[in-house]
Order: C-alpha cells, then structure tokens, then sequence
C-alpha cells in the first residue's frame, strides 16, 4: 500500500508542476476570442490573427477556443453568456465571439451583445443587408461579418455531365439517377436545412415573403404542400450523416452531388480530402448563405480591447491576406474594399465555379426565424411521417 | 432511523453532495422548463408535441438500446468466460491483450472510425470484396440502425467484459475444478456455475451501459442522424435549430424515463439482496 | 465460443476454431482502429483510391504548432483525469461501503441519484451547470472541472465500490473481529484490500470518462482550462479526421499508461500480500 501511496503522491506532485505551467502567467491581459465553426476558424485566430494583433498591441496574448461547427457552436456560445448573465457575473470570460445569424438573433434579443460597430472604423465598411438584420432580428451595429459563407450544389462532373440548374430539373435528376444525390435532412447541419429552405422557395412561389416578410402563419399549409413533393424526391436521394457527413460520401464517391457549406469545402480540399474534379454550382432560384458575426459580448472583461481587435480583422487588409487569399472564403466587408487590396488572380479564385452574377442573384438569405420554424416543423410532419 | 442508518448517510453524504449540487440541481433548474407555458404556467403541451413529433424516435432508440445491451451481455460473457474457463494459454494471453483496445478510444472518435468503416465505400467492404467475401455490387452501407448498435456494442462490450471478467477471476477456483472433474463441460460449467457468481457484476455493467448508450450524441449524430433517430440527435435539434429547451427537456425527461425502466431491473435486484443481508 | 465446448481428442479443429474466432476478434477490434491510423498520417485520399494515396507528418506538425498548446493541453487533461479519479475515489469508497453494508434508508433511491448525471442527455442541462459554476465562482478554475467530471464519474465508482465491498466475504471479516482487530483495522486489512481489484477497475473508468470529456469542460472550464479533447470534438464533429485522428491518438497515450500503471501496483501489492 506504502508503494502505491507514495507514487500517487508523486503523480500528484507531477500533476499539480504541470496545471502551473500549463496556466499562463497573468502579467499580460489574455484576448478570450471564442469562436464556433470548424477547426480552421480557431486555427485562423491562433496562427494568422493573434501573432499579426500581440506585434501590434504588445503585452497582449490572444487566446482562441473553438465551440464546435454549426449553430450548435453558436448555441454553446450563447448558452456561456447567459449563463453568466442569470448568475450576475460582473466581467464575462469572453471577449469575441464568432457566432452564426441564428445565435447572434438569439443574443441580441436577450442583451446579450454590446454594440460597437459605429465605434469602429471597419464597421463603416460594411453595407450588406446582412449585416443588419438576422433572420428577421434586427442586429444593426452589434455584428461585423468575419465572412460570408455560402451553400452550394458539390458535383463531380465525371458522373453529372450537365448538372441541373433548377430544382425542378434536380427533381428530374434524380429520377434518372437514383441514390446520387445526397443532402443531410434538416436534422443534422444546416446545409442540409438550407437545401430545405432552397426547396421551399423555389416550390411555394413565396421566395421573397420568406425572406422579407411579413410573416403569415396561415402559410404553413402553403409551405406543407411544397414539402409533399421533397417526400417524393427523398425516395431517389441518400440521406447523409451532417455537414461532414455530405463531404464525406463525395469523398469517398458513394454520391455524386449534394449540397455543401462552401467554405468547408474548401477547407476538405485543402486538406486533401476531396477529389480534385469536384465542382460547385448554384441552383435557381438559389440557395441560402449566412455570414459568420464578430460581436462582444455585453459584459466582456476587455471590451475595450475586443473591438480594437475586430477593427483589426475586420481591416480590408486582413479580409484580403487572411480570408480571400488563404482560406478562398468570401469577404465579410463590402467587396470593392477587399478587392483594391488584392491581386486581381487571388480575387477571382474566389469565382473559379460560381461566378459574381450567379452568387449575387442565387446566394440568399435563411428565411424569417417564424418560417423557419414552421418550413422545419413541417418537415418533420409532412416528409419525416 | 436507527443510529447505523445514519452512519451509512454520513460516509455516502459526500458524494451524495456532489452530484446534488453539480448535477441535480441544476437538472431541475432545466426540468421545469418541460412543464412551464409561455405564460409561465403549468402545461403539458411540451410533452404532447415531443410525443407528437418524436414518439417514433423513441421506440427507435428503445430498440437500438435494447439490441445494443443484449449483444454487449452475449460478447462479455463470451469473452469473460473464455478468459475464465479457457485452457490455451497462448489464446488466453493474446485474447487479454486484444479485448480492450475500445475501452480507450472516446465515444466521437467510435463514432467517427465507424463512419469510414462501414460505409458502402469504406474499409470493411473493401476488405469483404478484395478478400472475395462479397461481390462489388453487393456492397452496401452500413450507416443506420445496424452503425450505431455495432459502434455501441464495439465501445461498450470492453468494458462489461472487463468487470464480468474481474468478477469471474474471483470466485473460488474450487467450485470449477470440482464441477470439471465430475465430467461437465466448460459450457455447463459457465452457466451453471461461473456466470450466476458473476451475475451482480454484468447486471451492474449492462445497466451503465444502457444508461450511457441512452445519453449518447455523438453515435447517432455521426452515424444516422436522420429519421428514425435517437432521442438525442432530436434534443439537440430542439436547442440548436430551435432554441427550444421545453421541448428539449420534456424529451429529456422521457429518455430518463426510458433510462430508469432499465435501471430498475438492477435496482430491483440489489433491493432484494439488500432485504436479505 | 466453439472452443468453449471442445473437448480433448479433436485437438486439430479445436485449434482451427480457436485461431478463426481470435482472428475474426482482431479484425473487429483493429478494422475500425486502422482508420484512425491511417487518417492520422493521410496527407490526400479521396475516391476510388482505397488507401491514402500520400501518408505524411503535415497534421502532427499543425496539431503541435506552438501556439495550438497542444501538449499544454495534454498535460492538462491528464492532470484533470488524475485530480478527477482521487476526488472521486476519495467519496466513492465510503459511499460505496455504506451502500454495500449499512441499512441505508432509501437506497434504491440514492443508487439512482448516482446514475442520473450519466443516465440524463445532457445537453439541455448545461446551460443551467454553467450558472450554477458561475455564481460558486468555480467557473473557469481546474477544481472546477474536476468536480463536473466527478458528478459525472462518481456512478461508475459508487456502484463498482459497492459491488466491490458487497462481494467481500462478511466471515472474513468477523474471523478477523473475533480475533480482535479493531474497526478500523479490520477494514485496512481485510475488507479494503479484498475490494481493492473493483475499486482499482473503477479508477480506470473515472479516468478514461474524464479524460474523454469535452462538454462539461467547455461550460465550466473555458477559456482559462483547455483540454485536448475539446480540440478532439471541434475536429471530430467538422469532419476533420486527420486532426481528431492524432488527438485521439495522443490521448491513447495517457489512457494506456494509467491503466498499466494501476494494473501494475494491483499486481504489486496482491503480491506483497501473500508474504504477510
């Protein structure tokens, strides 16, 4: 028995020597960047941001930490911060955030943020409708958009020659090739929700009131009908597992088209994982797209400090090295600034498959978080019975 | 109460203390979520809506839990026997080695191996046709209900069988050698003897991993999230597309309901050897 | 099980039987743990190529970048783990006695009390674990982490204590009574050391539970305590296999050496018993 005490006496020791070290000395203010999205969102904090803002602000270290990818990384995000605000918490442990439209909607309506774009010069950079309003919330100057993410059709043209430019031609499509077409429900990421989306715009004829409202709940039947036809069309397709779960049959070529979050495809051809004839396309009349929102949280410890940081990333120049150039991922700013800082063949890789028309006219907002919920919950009635 | 009764609570207060505070309270804080309206109320519209919308997944993951557990108890006796009761010493040795190596590997990573591997183009059907085992044609994905109960019982089976195996390793040799010199064999020897000794262990075993497998995300999010699915893969749906923790919570509330019918069949025993002892 | 029932005589079948079935027992175990391997060294691999088609070092490097803090984190974890096992061990052990040999009121009731936080998805209740950490002011401190994973773990240490201490020869015990052991030396000397193998498998799976845990860790531990398996879920759950391959195997690691380490003293002190 002396033996084992002894030892784990030791292991103690060993243990407590490393939690001392692994705990940074606090003679310099630590920046808590939290972001939700994939692994590269954090590395691109570590790696490209945080050294770029420590040279600038020196005695500052820039801590990131990743929630996970999709709104369930927002989600966890939010559920942090309200958690410090029902226990009163003075100063919050965050001092960025990176969050989807769906969590920074959520955090805004329960004061949750702080508003500072108007105190930021990048904030004057950015026009876009979405940087305004989230699903139907209004999120004037509590967001500035890090990127603009996007859905769109993966395909490999060595099986899909022509690839359908519709959903009414998609539909057609997939009679004539059953089981290559692949997209992950509703519950399981939100590529597949955004193909739901695409499906019920394109087939209820109330594209425009989805997205602009006003908001009509005696619409569902309307939205019920157009989701009687997708239970046809899920007979013919693979029901993926999630986001990654659609990537991953494409790369090991089990489907031949589905839809994908842009930037993650991107990320999976980068790291080797796609197969390099794999195309993307947008279907008429489009696909949804969101962006990615820097926002402070209302109580942060540094909020001084975190919009310095924002104003910084959100910078034309940091748009154009550290999101065009490395990640091929759509600017968060408006456009005609990122562009002037750029050579004009890294610009247009951006538009390697999907041109700037296709992409203004197609890429479109998530719906109104009511007919969200219902285009959802009428998924789960009508096509999942 | 007598004055051992309150010796007993006394040595179980601490960690009595701990799951009461870092767990069950707030619980409870998120429990009468399912029970309250919007106008703050008492409803049960939450629950109607869960059973309206997932009383299908909840079969579904009664099943799944169920056939998981009935494998996981036949593969850990199996296993646990044969380490018991086995006589190559070679086998033994390679066999003790073998068995764990699931036991370290996390419940997303299972998750995420067994999504490659069972895939239709994934390494076990490549394996099954170059090995001539099936014809190309013939492969086919393995990525529902068959995905998640194989991931399960590949995590969770280690782990019974280390316990069964621990408890089998210490009952009296005695009892076998015996039984094995009147002439029965290893089967009768192991139902009829080894395994009734070792029965609290597996109850004990089979009962956390029912639980367990019952309050899993990760699985069934990674192998099949699509309908039918697992009640988790739906609670998490409620709270991340919707924000809905009522709902949430009632569907929460009714897989622990699901979780304690199981719980029971353990529970019940060890009241009743309580009663005797 | 055909070797199970074989009999001497047929030795050659036997044997046949025996190599199939353990060859059959591999390829389950190691089919699934290849693909871990091989995605933790895969540079490119993508349809129709059934193997990777360029292996390299390219992820360890981005994983141990200095600034990812991965082995920071590591070692973190482990120390989590560690913490997380004494804690638990240190209030599973009485707990577990008193339910294996006191007349405990209501002792269906506190057995289940145990198994909720493992039985109840957690998700939904998070949120309100992160409040309570906060208003204790626990949030964001190791003990903290500790004592989430410890409500989480203490289910498998209570019951298997239990099961432990009820397996335990009450006889003995009263044979080392009558010869005039003290309580307490009875219990040092007769009753711990026979439950010693059950309180030992408890400790390898409080720490393997802690040292996979990633959600409690988040809510209460970030961002001032990180552990790898938080780096390990981000992978995992965005499809980035080559980076949650390595950290799962890097936490193979720490797995492994506790379990040998603690096999290792059983063994040790099993041994020094039979001298005495």
């Amino acid at each position: 028995m002396r033996l084992f005490r002894t030892t784990l006496f030791t292991a103690l020791v060993a243990v407590g020597g490393a939690l001392g070290t692994a705990i940074p000395a606090a003679a310099q203010t630590t920046l808590n960047v939290v972001t939700a999205g994939d692994q590269n969102m954090v590395d691109y904090v570590n790696n490209f941001l945080g050294p770029r803002f420590e040279k600038l602000n020196p005695g500052v270290k820039v801590r990131a930490v990743g929630t996970g990818p999709g709104d369930a990384g927002s989600q966890k995000i939010y559920e942090k911060l309200s958690a410090q605000q029902k226990a009163g918490t003075a100063a919050w442990d965050t001092d960025v955030a990176v969050v989807h439209q769906r969590g920074a909607a959520t955090m805004v309506k329960e004061n949750l943020l702080a508003p500072y774009r108007n105190e930021v010069a990048a904030g004057k950079l950015v026009s876009r409708d979405s940087a305004k309003n989230a699903l139907g919330q209004n999120v004037d100057g509590y967001v500035i958009p890090m990127f603009h993410s996007q859905i769109a059709f993966a395909y490999n043209p060595d099986v899909v020659k022509q690839p359908p430019t519709s959903y009414a031609e998609l539909a057609e499509w997939v009679k004539k090739n059953p089981k290559q077409f692949g997209y992950n429900g509703v519950k399981g990421g939100m590529s597949g929700v955004g193909f739901v989306m695409g499906w019920v715009s394109a087939n209820s004829g109330m594209a425009e009131q989805l997205e602009k409202g006003p908001y009509d709940a005696s619409k569902k039947a309307v939205i019920d009908r157009s989701l009687a036809s997708l239970k046809d069309f899920n007979q013919y397709v693979v029901m993926t597992p999630g986001n990654a779960g659609t990537l991953d049959m494409l790369n090991r070529g089990e489907i031949s088209m589905g839809p994908v979050w842009v930037d993650m495809f991107y990320t999976w051809v980068a790291d080797g994982k796609m197969p390099p004839q794999i195309k993307l396309e947008l279907p008429r009349p489009g696909l949804p797209g969101q962006p990615m929102y820097y926002v402070v949280p209302a109580k942060a410890a540094n909020a001084a400090l975190a919009k310095k940081f924002i104003d910084f990333a959100a910078s034309p120049e940091v748009q154009a090295e550290g999101i065009v150039k490395q990640f091929n991922w759509y600017p968060g700013i408006d456009a005609q600034h990122v562009k002037a800082k750029m050579d004009e063949k890294s610009w247009n890789k951006l538009f390697t498959d999907i041109s700037p028309e296709s992409l203004a006219s197609y890429g479109r907002p998530f719906p109104l978080s009511e007919y969200f919920t219902d285009i959802l919950e009428g998924y789960e009635r009508v096509v999942l019975k | 109460m007598n004055h051992r009764s309150w010796a007993g609570l006394a040595l179980a207060a601490p960690a009595l203390a701990i799951v009461a505070v870092f767990f069950i309270g707030p619980m409870a804080m998120s429990a009468v979520l399912a029970f309250r309206g919007k106008d703050g109320g008492f409803t049960l519209d939450h629950f109607a809506k869960a059973f309206e919308f997932y009383s299908n997944d909840l079969l579904f993951s009664a099943a799944i839990v169920v056939l998981s557990t009935i494998t996981i108890g036949v593969v850990a006796i199996a296993i646990a026997g044969y380490l018991t009761l086995g006589e190559h010493p070679r086998t033994l040795a390679i066999l003790r080695w073998l068995y764990r190596w699931p036991l370290f590997i996390p419940f997303i990573v299972t998750a995420q191996v067994m999504r490659t591997f069972l895939a239709k183009n994934g390494l076990l059907n490549h394996v099954l046709i170059g090995g001539g085992l099936i014809d190309p044609l013939q492969a086919q994905s393995l990525l529902d209900w068959r995905g998640i109960v194989i991931a399960f019982v590949w995590k969770q089976a280690p782990f019974v069988t280390l316990l069964v195996a621990g408890a089998m390793a210490s009952i009296d040799r005695q009892h076998i050698e015996a039984a094995r010199n009147l002439g029965a064999n290893r089967l009768r020897v192991l139902f009829g003897i080894v395994l009734p000794q070792a029965r609290r262990t597996l109850m004990v075993g089979l009962v956390l991993s029912f639980v367990t497998m019952l309050s899993v995300l990760s699985v069934p999010m990674m192998i099949n999230p699509n309908s039918p699915t697992m009640l988790t893969v739906d609670i998490a749906y409620r709270i991340n597309s919707h924000g809905d923790y009522a709902v949430a919570n009632a569907l929460c509330l009714m897989s622990l309901a699901l979780a304690s019918l199981g719980a029971w069949f353990y529970l019940r025993e060890a009241a009743r050897k309580a009663e005797r002892s | 099980m055909s070797a199970l029932s074989a009999r001497p005589g047929i030795r050659w079948g036997d044997t046949v039987a025996r190599v199939v079935v353990i060859a059959l027992l591999a390829f389950a175990i190691f089919g699934p743990l290849a693909n871990l391997v091989l995605w933790g060294f895969a540079e490119r691999w993508y349809f129709p190529n059934k193997l990777p088609q360029e292996f390299g070092l390219t992820y360890w490097a981005r994983v141990f970048a200095p600034r990812g803090s991965a082995l920071a984190s590591l070692w973190t974890s482990v120390g989590i783990a560690c913490l997380t096992v004494m804690m638990s061990l240190a209030v599973a052990v009485p707990a577990g006695y008193a339910l294996a040999r006191l007349r405990l009121p209501a002792r269906t009731l506190i057995l289940l009390i145990f198994l909720l936080p493992q039985a109840v998805p957690n998700l939904p209740v998070y949120v309100n674990i992160a409040r309570v950490f906060y208003e204790l002011n626990l949030n964001g401190t190791v003990l903290g982490v500790v004592l989430v994973h410890a409500a989480h773990g203490l289910v498998l240490a209570v019951w298997i204590a239990s099961a432990a201490f009820a397996a335990v020869d009450v006889s003995l015990e009263e044979a080392a009574r009558n010869m005039g052991a003290s309580a307490w030396r009875c219990w040092t000397t007769v009753t711990l050391p026979l439950a010693l193998p059950g309180l030992i498998a408890s400790a390898i799976f409080v720490f393997l539970e802690s040292l996979d845990e990633f959600t409690g860790t988040y809510f209460v531990g970030v961002p001032d305590v990180t552990t790898m398996p938080l780096l390990m879920f981000n992978a995992s759950m965005g499809g980035n296999y080559q980076i949650a391959s390595i950290t799962a195997l890097l936490l193979l690691v720490p797995s492994i050496a506790f379990m040998l380490l603690v096999e290792r003293f059983l063994k040790a002190d099993v041994l020094a018993m039979i001298g005495r």
